[in-house]
Formats: C-alpha cells, structure tokens, sequence
C-alpha cells in the first residue's frame, strides 16, 4: 500500500489499482496515474483521484445514467493507446463540473475511455458532436418520458 | 514565435514527420492540411482550452458537495 497527502486527507492506496492515463488529461497532460475512490453514498457518483499530483481529483460517472443514447467505441488508434482489441470491453465516464451553483454538468465533448484489461484510460475530444463540454443534466420531466 | 509567410500550395515541415500546407485563402478564412502521425492529438486552438478550461474547472469541488449531489441524484439514473 502507499499513502498520499491530498486535500482531503491522507488516502492509502495499492499501486495495482492505479488507473493510467498515458497521454494525462486535456490540457493537463501531467496527470498520469488515479485511483478510483469510492463513494460513501449512493448514487451515480464517484471520484478519482490523482497520485501523481494529489492535488487534482475529479468528480466521474457513467454519462449513459442520464444520456442513454449516448454511446461512444474507441476507434483502432484509441484501442491501441489503451492497449486493448476490438473486442475487449471500454467503459465511457463523463467528468462532472460542480459550479457554485451546484448544478452539475457533464463534459460530453470530452469523455474519458477506460480499458478495466489494461486499466488504461484516455480523455477523448469529439470533435463535430452536438455535445457540449458543460451539458447539463435533462430535466427530470424530460427523462420520465 | 517564430512567424513565417506562406502561400497557397506552400508548407512547412515540423520536426521529422509532421507537414502543414496551406491549401487555399478563401474570404478571411486558410484552409490548412496537415500530414502527422496517427497518434499526434491535433486539436483546434479554441476546442483545446475549452476542454482544459473545463478540465480545470472540474477539479474544483469538495467532498461536502459530493455528499449532497449524491443524495440529491440517489435513484436518478435511467433504467437500462
């Protein structure tokens, strides 16, 4: 197990759990290894915290929880960045902005692939989708229809 | 940085295997073609910060917030 320092206080981890960004994120393309921390409540959110700069963490969830028509596969570059074949299993997690208004959105334009074979991860850009990098959530009215 | 004029048909070539050519001005907007690698990630300037804007962005939170939105989004999710 190893420890870090983060500012939620110190959390032990076991290094075969790490989650590895080869390319780190958009614009922050230090960010490497996470972990994935889970959440004490219920609910479609969790977090993932970064080990090697214990200072970024960010909120994730499965965007089809709210989007069911979302759907995304990586394509054969991806697949060979996460290590993976075309018929090894990618999940698509959705980061989660939590303004001061606390009302969440989602960055569907870009969405992170995760490879649970390799546990390899990569942050996507769609370029050309209606997506937007802060889709707010549909409306409860509109998803009881 | 370094600034260099080109013109239509003309290129630049960066480091070992990436080419840029301008293809064509046309009413205020240069339409660029660029041969590079596969795994080159090549993005539009404005996406590009959008995306790290945001990325920064998501970073700002607090556990307090993530208590209250899970039980606000507690039995939120759509049936699959």
């Amino acid at each position: 197990m190893k420890k870090i320092t983060t500012r939620f206080g110190e959390i032990e981890y076991d290094p075969a759990n790490i989650i590895h960004f080869p390319e780190g994120l958009v614009g922050l393309e230090d960010l490497h290894d996470f972990i994935v921390m889970p959440n004490k409540k219920k609910g479609p959110l969790f977090w993932i915290q970064c080990v090697d700069h214990p200072e970024y963490a960010f909120v994730v969830t499965d965007p089809t929880n709210f989007f069911v028509d979302y759907v995304l596969s990586p394509d054969e570059e991806e697949r060979k960045k996460l290590g993976i074949g075309e018929e090894d299993e990618c999940y698509v997690l959705s980061i989660v902005t939590v303004p001061p208004s606390k009302e969440i959105t989602l960055n569907l334009a870009a969405p992170i692939l995760f490879a649970p074979k390799t546990n390899r991860a990569l942050q996507v850009v769609l370029e050309n989708s209606p997506y937007d990098v802060r889709t707010p959530l549909p409306r409860l009215e509109e998803e009881r229809r | 940085m370094l600034v260099l004029t080109r013109r239509p048909g003309e290129g630049i070539v960066i480091g070992d295997n990436i080419t840029i050519k301008i293809i064509e001005v046309k009413g205020g907007g240069i339409r660029i073609g660029i041969d590079a690698p596969r795994e080159t990630k090549i993005y539009r300037q404005e996406v590009y910060d959008r995306i790290r804007q945001e990325n920064i962005e998501a970073t700002r939170w607090d556990m307090a917030d993530l208590d209250i939105l899970s039980d606000d989004l507690a039995g939120r999710t759509v049936k699959k």
